[in-house]
């Protein structure tokens, strides 16, 4: 058993990064540069602990560092890592790289690793709290921008109401279950508080629902995403997300069967109801924020789907398909980053006319975000969505996999809506001044472009990890 | 080997993509590439005309993809296949060609966008995993979205995303089906598998058969097209640049065929015999109902077009009947139908080209002013009503005379439709070639040596294949031999 530090290393590595960047901020103030090396340095080598350290349970069995959570560790730095880069240019051009710009980037990322690592109530909540104080501020960092602050403040409400939900619900858990640790709680209810149990299970469900926007707790999403700065938006949408639904998944697999039974007819219906929603919604969006956020909550609706065969199937394909929307929806809000002049951000669909010719890298990057968020291949979502798919129908859930299908069917209609603005219109920009991607914007343009593809045509390593990662899971 | 045929095209895609500064040396490199493909497949052709014992396949390969689904990379070449892929290549290269001059803006999208679909279709006509299949099968649909959509006429973006809704709403139905029946073969037999030749008569359920396979059927009706899902073509093929028109009749809507014949029969044989009444019933409806809509078109493109929906629903009719002599017809009926509505695509092309207009009422008296090019229109409109001699004439009498035996009554009324291909095709002859000559077009010249090029070869075929189908029809004999004889109970219908 290793010491309880060691497993904590990249935490630690974390949380020290961001101290580090406030200390340095107080010797050398606006070196924006720096913070910003620090915070990488600090995000890659916890990376790298993550998937080097030794697995092990440490502090009495409140954090797992087993190859599930070390797996989402890892997921998690990669995105934070993209999104220090992408950040990089964007803040500084906008006069928004400050110390605590990077340092509450890996502060949620050190919230995000904590909820999906969490076996114990209060740890998880310590993650959920951690990384939705820090996105609060940081989607609010755009101080000169009224949306980025209305955005920040509709977060922050809907945040506290969804953590009063979770606090509320995990105390009546406690109540029922006598315990905090997440799989004792869920393993056994007794019968005698079978409907207490079941209401704080809703509350926490709730609490969740909101904060990885399920319909009918989504309405937030399309305005906090529009109205935070762009890699914020990509760090939110992929990060928080990935993280919580790994959190949902191990409370699905460690839930005994006959309390998931109870829960099965209720996640049926938001997940169709999520991607019904969030599909045809999206056909309506005039911008593209808007319109990937509720692709967002279409996807989401895919993964509950999901989740629903865990107990069939394992939750390879919830890993898989969280893996795979990390990368593409990065990919999908980096390029809005990337092709953002100073100022607010590119927006409005009517903006991408013509701009594949004339800044071919990044546009060539969302067209196949794009088409890989709509399942076509050779991408990673065709694959994720076949995976799916298989496992739904598999599980015997033939009618939402119709459902998932027909929604699907809609969405494609509006991904390709896009590309055919930038590809297909004439280019009503001056070709002068057109937004140029520098070098290191078109470099993680070309990364994100190669992992999307090969992922959807050598997915086999990664589904072999996960099925490892999952396996030792479940000892 | 086949491996080297699917992925030369997209190796040159890459290519045309990298040398997008140079639109001269792209379109020669892109033409290489093709020629080379073609080069191969042919050489493939003669080795496989000499007579070899090995079976229906002429060429397998098989290796592991994606273990924890068992999905294999596995493709298989037969004599069907191997015509297709013929087909496939000869019109890759034409497209190039014909693209030589038309297309002047993003010169190497376009050939990179050309030559991926050519890996497409190829892989296709190749695969033998569904789920290879169904890669290839949606991945063919994305460069065809981008070519009608960058490089079409005026309504392209309608057109074009109308042709992408048709195709991904039937393949993505057809997706849950694959699944399902992924899912169920893996149930029963404790082994989940993707190959063809595994999942091959597996005993389902009636209503699981005839659910799974109609998924199928409506995802390669739409791409056939059938009589009441074939309403994006006429758009896609009006809007779209000749090349695109021609990947497009040639090729992807052959591969609906071929689907029905490769897959959707020989997996599902108890429910598509429950279906031949109905695909005899569209078949003759398209037949008749675009022969009369195509009598009222006035625009060049359109009219083929819908020719073009007509034919297809006669070799519906043919893979409906489902005996030896009526496949053999269909599957050279899509060869024949390949090469004849592309090279009267390409003429439109040409016209249009030099007119700047594909309305008949403008056109008249191109005999005088055009000789060669009326010579060739004139072939290959004679070849599309079957006249005697030339290729479409074999494929349609063997359709007609294979229904005849079991469904008479069908047989009658599709001869009747050849008679209503004959009217609109003569008008459409009478009122381009003959005719007072228009003033307008007082200066046009005949054909380059490159359009001559393109057409020459397509010539060839069509009197090759008309005079003298034998070797053709003798590839064809084994692979569908034992394809046909997959549906059981049905080979009592053999003459």
């Amino acid at each position: 058993m290793p010491a309880d530090w060691v497993i904590l290393l990249p935490y630690i590595f974390l949380a020290g990064g961001g101290l580090f960047i406030f200390c340095a901020a107080i010797l050398r103030p606006d070196a924006s540069g720096l913070y910003f090396a620090i915070a990488l340095i600090a995000v890659v080598v916890a990376g790298i602990a993550a998937a080097l350290h030794p697995p092990g349970i440490s502090f009495g069995g409140m954090i797992d560092a087993g190859g599930y959570a070390r797996f989402f560790a890892v997921l998690v730095c990669v995105v934070a890592s993209f999104t220090l880069l992408l950040s990089l240019r964007y803040a500084q051009k906008r006069g928004i790289a400050g110390d605590e710009y990077f340092a509450l980037i890996l502060f949620a990322a050190l919230g995000m690793c904590l909820t999906a690592s969490a076996t114990n109530w209060i740890v998880f909540f310590l993650g959920l709290e951690l990384l939705s104080i820090s996105l609060y501020v940081l989607i609010g960092s755009s101080h000169d921008e009224p949306a980025s602050n209305e955005a920040a403040l509709k977060y922050f409400i809907m945040g506290s109401v969804a953590s009063g939900f979770f606090t509320f619900g995990v105390a009546l858990l406690f109540t029922a279950t006598g315990s905090l640790d997440i799989a004792t709680s869920l393993a056994k209810i007794p019968p005698d508080s079978a409907a207490l149990a079941l209401l704080g299970l809703g509350l926490i469900a709730a609490g969740i629902g909101f904060k990885v926007s399920i319909v009918p707790f989504h309405l937030w999403t399309p305005d906090v995403y529009q109205g935070a700065p762009a890699p914020i938006t990509a760090f939110l949408s992929t990060g928080s997300k990935v993280a919580l639904f790994a959190a949902l998944l191990r409370f699905s697999l460690v839930m005994s069967p006959e309390l998931f039974s109870y829960v099965t007819p209720i996640l049926w219906g938001l997940a169709a109801l999520t991607m019904i929603v969030g599909n045809i919604t999206a056909l309506a969006q005039t911008h593209i924020k808007r319109l990937l956020a509720y692709s967002s909550i279409a996807q989401m609706g895919y993964v509950l789907m999901a989740l629903l065969s865990v107990k069939h199937e394992g939750g390879s394909a919830v890993v898989f398909y969280l893996a795979a929307y990390a990368v593409m929806d990065l990919g999908a809000f980096g390029t809005v980053a990337l092709l953002s002049r100073g100022g607010s951000d590119l927006d409005a669909v009517r903006d991408y006319q013509g701009i594949g010719y004339s800044n071919p890298w990044a546009s060539a990057l969302l067209a196949v975000c794009l088409l890989s968020l709509a399942g076509l291949p050779p991408t990673a979502g065709f694959i994720g969505k076949i995976i799916i798919f298989k496992s739904v129908v598999g599980a015997g859930f033939i009618y939402l996999a119709i459902i998932g299908i027909l929604s699907a069917i809609v969405s494609v209609y509006f991904y390709l809506s896009v590309i055919v603005t930038m590809f297909m219109k004439p280019e009503e920009v001056p070709a002068g001044a057109a937004v140029r991607v520098d070098t290191l914007g078109a470099a993680l343009s070309g990364c994100i472009l190669l992992a999307v593809i090969l992922l959807g045509i050598i997915p086999s390593p990664l589904l072999s990890l996960i099925e490892s990662v999952l396996y030792s899971f479940r000892i | 080997m086949l491996t080297v045929i699917i992925f030369l095209p997209f190796a040159g895609a890459i290519a045309a993509l990298a040398l997008w500064r140079e639109p001269k040396m792209c379109r020669r490199m892109s033409l290489c590439v093709a020629l080379a493909d073609l080069l191969l497949v042919t050489s493939l052709f003669f080795a496989a005309l000499r007579p070899c014992p090995a079976g229906s396949w002429l060429l397998l390969e098989d290796h592991s993809w994606i273990e924890s689904l068992n999905v294999r990379y596995s493709l298989g070449l037969d004599g069907i296949s191997l015509l297709l892929v013929l087909l496939t290549a000869l019109l890759g290269v034409l497209s190039i060609l014909v693209s030589w001059k038309q297309i002047d803006e993003k010169v190497g999208l376009f050939h990179f966008f050309l030559l991926s679909m050519q890996a497409g279709v190829m892989g296709v006509f190749l695969a033998t995993d569904l789920f290879l299949f169904y890669l290839f099968w949606e991945l063919q649909i994305i460069p065809m979205f981008f070519i009608i959509g960058i490089w079409g006429h005026a309504e392209r973006i309608f057109a074009t995303v109308k042709f992408v809704m048709f195709s991904i709403a039937g393949s993505l139905l057809m997706l849950v089906a694959l699944v399902s029946l992924y899912i169920l073969h893996g149930q029963a037999t404790g082994h989940y598998t993707f190959s063809l030749f595994m999942l091959t008569g597996f005993p389902m359920s009636k209503t699981a058969e005839l659910l799974i396979f109609s998924a199928f059927l409506l995802a390669f009706a739409i791409k056939i097209p059938v009589f009441p899902v074939h309403t994006w073509l006429p758009d896609a093929h009006t809007e779209a640049p000749t090349a695109g028109s021609v990947i497009l009749a040639g090729l992807l809507l052959k591969t609906g065929a071929y689907a029905v014949l490769r897959f959707a029969f020989p997996l599902f044989p108890n429910a598509a015999f429950a279906s031949v009444p109905f695909l005899i019933a569209v078949g003759l409806i398209g037949l008749f109902y675009a022969s009369w809509i195509a009598f009222a078109q006035r625009d060049m493109k359109r009219l083929v077009a819908y020719s073009s929906i007509a034919h297809m629903g006669l070799i519906v009719i043919g893979l409906a009947v489902w005996n030896r002599i009526t496949v053999s017809g269909a599957v050279l009926q899509m060869i024949n139908h390949g090469i004849t509505t592309s090279a009267l695509f390409i003429l439109v092309g040409m016209l249009d080209e030099r007119t700047r207009t594909r309305d008949l009422s403008e056109m008249g008296g191109i005999w005088t002013r055009m000789p060669i090019f009326s010579a060739f229109f004139l072939l290959f409109a004679m070849s599309s009503i079957g006249l005697p001699g030339l290729n479409n004439f074999i494929g349609e009498i063997l359709i007609l005379a294979g229904a005849f035996a079991t469904h008479p009554g069908a047989a009658v009324i599709a001869f009747g439709g050849m008679v209503v291909t004959l009217v609109y095709i003569l008008r459409l002859v009478q009122e381009t070639l003959y005719g007072v000559p228009r003033r307008e077009f007082a200066e046009m010249c005949d054909l380059s040596g490159r359009e001559a090029a393109i057409l020459v070869p397509l010539a060839l075929a069509v009197l090759a294949i008309g005079f003298y189908p034998g070797p053709v029809l003798d590839l064809l004999q084994g692979p569908i031999h034992s394809i046909v004889g997959v549906g059981v109970g049905r080979m009592a219908a053999l003459p």
